[in-house]
């Protein structure tokens, strides 16, 4: 087996340094009772072409999303990235390495995600950053937890224009803590602000805000933080299309107290829905209260700067059941693509890129609105996603789209089980799809 | 090395864009002013520079291909090239989780059939794939076991964790609400029967066990250990981080086991990234499927679809549906080696750590007696009396060209003090271990020589040991907060 080096005999000789007759005694341990003595009903071994061919076949019942451009987004968006991020991500010294306790051999890593760190704090004007919780909804959960401890209250209130993933998430790990999750209605696909003063009380905890929302629209996240704040309830904002940070008023500065995001945009392929990243941003003085792991910068023995993982005392490996989370393998390799990504990108590439975004969604959407064949949901501002209802079947849009080569919007009827939204879809445009795309869809559609 | 902010020089680039075909649409037309932020400024350096810099970093790491890795429990086997060529096919890596489903047969096919062979290696009923990491498939599996009872209208609020566990497994208990009761082991190292006795009563939800354990042992006590925990009505839990000593000899589901964690990262040759991703799936007894966490991938003879498993779900754990390109790699590994291949893979990593073990334990005496899985658990505690501690060995061994063993874990008292824990995974032959035994003997002399040598070490690396009471002490969490330091702020 090419994986596996020793021969049989370098494997007997082995043994008999050992000094054993047989393997089995190594194992002698293990009851005869439960020990599996058949042989594994799994296919293989395969050569290499055979798997190449094998894999190969199977990725081709899948679409041909080379062609495919995607009008949707939803929380996965399809960016542009470029291929030194793949290149510089497939070096072995990164992609094999462990997380990286020892930092004399680990300063690549540490180095890395210190800067992505840099990336995010200036992107989000948030004080501390955690750059690496699995993804943008398990960074919501564990912002979540992470507010019943700190107000040691019991009752949050989730927006109903959270991603419904997002929302599911934070249902499923607050179970246990017997957390009251209460939904703040929308008006017009925004947060209501009316209702929100009315559901803030003595017991809540938090209040959890996506922006821009699942429906795309962008929240005036000022005044519903500030709702919560004269309350002494803490604020959580949720990025799920982070590339909207670049144009949109930092959390940081909004008074955001906590910020949980998904950095997929920022970086990463679909890749079917994951990997992706999430990451947290909170005041410094939460430092203690957050899970998961961050980078510090010091000093070596001979004053050189030097990186490590700090405030370590709140992770499992050293606080156990006290830690503030189980998590310990992160998506430390997706924190590099990000740092990669937005080195290139840089100050005016991702302004730019978010430019395009914006106009190209807004071109779009004037053009479907204005066809007769659309009309508008919402009236909210946007940055790259906007919901409208169409007034042809949508099984026939899709159609149409599909033929085309374009991977249709999210229909939001069946998708969130909602009839007031039967008919309505949710597109999302990204700077994949060129003018000439666009005018594509409006024919496709309009005509 | 400076950092990629202090290389930024005014007008520079790193990207290219299709030119701007929207200019005649004005910013505020689409977004109002006062939602508009500054332009934020982040760095303005050239594609080389960059493709430069990172690559520069990477050259301060230690990665497999540089030599052996042998961090006992985390099983840093060799990452197969053709894993990675696989993982970015187009059709694969574009897909969009939300695409209909007869775009995605492919992805879903190789999620449903990756779930089927896992099932088959570990003796399990039924896969979720959703969990991103070990601990993430852990936190499932407790939240499935607390679901359970809930239905079953029963109390129970203790979980019990041996104190050889790693931290995860008490953190995840207590994550899901659970009491976290700590078993002592027994002097071989393994879970004391009596104390297990008398802890597992009505309120105890169940025990998370790693078999073997981290202290490198298979628990001869398995059938009864199981036994003990259903006849009292709890649910045996298997933490999968060793999984690497059983393939093909040993399956947690005929061994009484109800719920299963995998670490795809350690067992299935999928890379550790530095920290991650990997994959933490997650594997039940039948009467345990309905619980599985939403969405399912299912097969209805004719097409692959995702389906909410129905009310007892635990509900989602994440968002969309899994770490794709993880499992891609995982199932890669599988059809590489086939059934014997896993067996042999299994066999050979035994082999490797028992053979360290013999040639090392005159040197560092053994946290207990007998032979290992697939890891071993050395000491330093001989070298105290010259004032070296395990630490030190370890920073030595960088200066032989090793990334050094896990240390410090597991710690508990009396047997597992100063502990060195190697793992050498079946990817490494004989010669490679060889070096490193002798490098580990020369060491020992040194600390009894010229101690020195150690409490100096490493001197070869990129940096030098670091100050971690500073940076808890003063946090410098980003580039701004140095430079707000420099300015005195």
């Amino acid at each position: 087996m090419r994986f596996i080096p020793n021969t049989e005999s370098v494997r007997r000789e082995m043994l008999a340094e050992i000094g054993v007759a047989s393997f089995e005694e190594l194992i002698s341990a293990i009851p005869e009772s439960v020990r599996f003595r058949g042989d594994l009903d799994i296919p293989g071994p395969l050569s290499e072409s055979e798997l190449l061919q094998e894999v190969s076949a199977l990725s081709r019942r899948n679409g041909d999303f080379a062609r495919l451009k995607p009008l949707v987004g939803a929380g996965a968006y399809r960016h542009y990235v470029p291929k030194a991020v793949g290149a510089l991500l497939s070096r072995e010294e990164f992609y094999t390495a462990y997380t990286p306790y020892q930092p004399e051999l680990s300063q690549g890593t540490l180095q890395a995600v210190f800067e992505y760190q840099s990336f995010l704090a200036r992107l989000t004007g948030m004080e501390a950053i955690i750059p690496s919780i699995y993804d943008g909804a398990s960074a919501a959960a564990e912002a979540a937890l992470m507010a019943l401890r700190l107000s040691k209250k019991n009752r949050i209130l989730v927006s109903s224009a959270l991603h419904p993933h997002y929302r599911s998430t934070i249902e499923t790990y607050a179970a246990p803590h017997r957390t009251e999750l209460i939904e703040i209605p929308c008006r017009e696909g925004l947060t209501d602000p009316v209702r929100l003063e009315e559901l803030l009380g003595e017991e809540t905890a938090a209040v959890i805000v996506q922006s821009p929302n699942f429906y795309g629209g962008i929240e005036p996240v000022a005044e519903l933080a500030a709702a919560a704040r004269n309350r002494s309830v803490l604020f959580i904002q949720v990025v799920a299309e982070a590339l909207s940070l670049a144009l949109l008023q930092a959390p940081g500065e909004l008074e955001v107290d906590i910020l949980a995001g998904e950095a997929q945009s920022l970086g990463m392929e679909l890749d079917f829905g994951g990997p992706y990243n999430g990451f947290l941003g909170a005041r410094k003085k939460y430092l203690r209260q957050l899970p998961g792991r961050i980078v510090g910068e010091t000093e070596d023995r001979d004053g050189k700067r030097a990186f490590v993982m700090t405030a370590r005392a709140r992770e499992q490996d050293i606080r156990r059941e006290k830690a503030t989370s189980c998590i310990c393998s992160n998506h430390g390799l997706n924190i590099l693509a990000s740092a990669v990504y937005l080195s290139l990108l840089g100050t005016e590439g991702l302004y730019r890129t978010a430019l395009l975004n914006t106009r190209g969604a807004h071109y779009l959407e004037e053009k479907l609105a204005g066809s007769g064949k659309f009309e508008r949901v919402f009236g909210f501002p946007f940055f790259n996603e906007f919901v409208l209802r169409s007034r042809e079947p949508m099984v026939e849009v899709r159609e149409k789209l599909l033929a085309g080569g374009f991977i249709p919007p999210l229909g939001l009827g069946s998708y969130l089980g909602d009839e007031t939204l039967a008919g309505t879809a949710l597109f999302a445009v990204t700077e994949i799809l060129s003018r000439n795309d666009l005018d594509l869809v409006v024919e496709l559609l309009a005509k | 090395m400076k950092l990629i902010f202090e290389k930024s020089v005014p007008g520079r680039e790193g990207y290219s864009l299709p030119a701007d075909q929207f200019e005649e649409i004005p910013l505020e037309s689409c977004i109002p002013k006062e939602f508009q932020g500054k332009k934020r400024e982040l760095v303005e350096v050239s594609e080389v520079e960059v493709v430069r810099h990172f690559t520069r970093l990477s050259k301060l790491n230690y990665g497999i291909e540089d030599g052996l890795y042998p961090l006992g429990s985390c099983t840093m086997k060799y990452n197969p090239k053709v894993s990675e060529h696989l993982a970015v096919l187009d059709r694969f890596v574009l897909a969009h989780p939300f695409a209909p489903a007869d775009l995605v047969q492919g992805s879903l096919k190789l999620i449903h059939d990756l779930g089927v062979m896992l099932g088959r290696i570990t003796g399990m009923d039924a896969y979720t794939l959703a969990p991103a990491a070990g601990a993430h498939g852990e936190l499932t599996g407790v939240l499935i076991i607390r679901k359970y009872f809930e239905d079953q209208g029963e109390r129970r609020i203790k979980m019990l964790v041996p104190d050889s566990a790693h931290g995860t497994n008490p953190a995840s208990s207590a994550m899901a609400g659970y009491r976290v009761v700590e078993l002592k082991s027994n002097q071989e190292g393994t879970v004391d029967l009596e104390e297990l006795e008398k802890a597992m009563d009505s309120q105890a939800a169940g025990l998370m066990l790693t078999n073997p354990n981290t202290v490198g042992k298979f628990d001869p006590r398995i059938d009864r250990i199981a036994a003990i925990v259903h006849e009292r009505g709890g649910l045996l839990y298997y933490d999968g981080a060793n999984l690497n000593a059983t393939l093909g000899l040993l399956r947690p589901g005929d061994t009484g086991f109800d719920v299963v964690h995998l670490n795809l990262h350690k067992t299935f040759g999928t890379p550790h990234g530095g920290g991650g991703p990997g994959a933490g799936p997650v594997g039940v007894k039948e009467f345990l499927r309905p619980y599985l966490p939403s969405p399912v991938v299912v097969f209805d003879g004719e097409k692959y679809r995702l389906r909410d498993p129905g009310e007892k779900s635990i509900g989602m754990m994440r968002a969309f549906v899994a770490n794709f390109s993880v499992l891609l790699k995982a199932y890669a590994w599988i059809l590489s080696l086939g059934p014997e291949g896993l067996r042999e893979a299994s066999e050979a990593a035994v082999v490797n750590a028992n053979y360290l073990l013999v040639k090392l334990r005159d040197h560092f005496r053994p946290a207990y007696g007998g032979y290992c899985a697939h890891e071993c658990v050395l000491t330093g505690r001989d070298y105290k009396q010259h004032g070296i501690k395990t630490l030190d060995i370890a920073k030595r061994l960088m200066d032989y060209g090793y990334y050094p063993p896990t240390i410090y874990f597991p710690h508990f008292k009396p047997y597992a003090e100063e502990t060195l824990m190697v793992e050498a995974p079946e990817s490494e032959g004989k010669e490679v271990i060889d070096d490193f035994i002798a490098a580990m003997i020369q060491i020992a002399g040194e600390a009894e020589s010229e101690p020195g040598l150690l409490l100096e070490a490493p001197r070869s690396t990129p940096i030098r040991r670091t100050d971690d009471v500073l940076a808890a002490r003063r946090p410098v969490l980003h580039y701004d907060d140095e430079l707000k330091l420099k300015a005195g702020e």
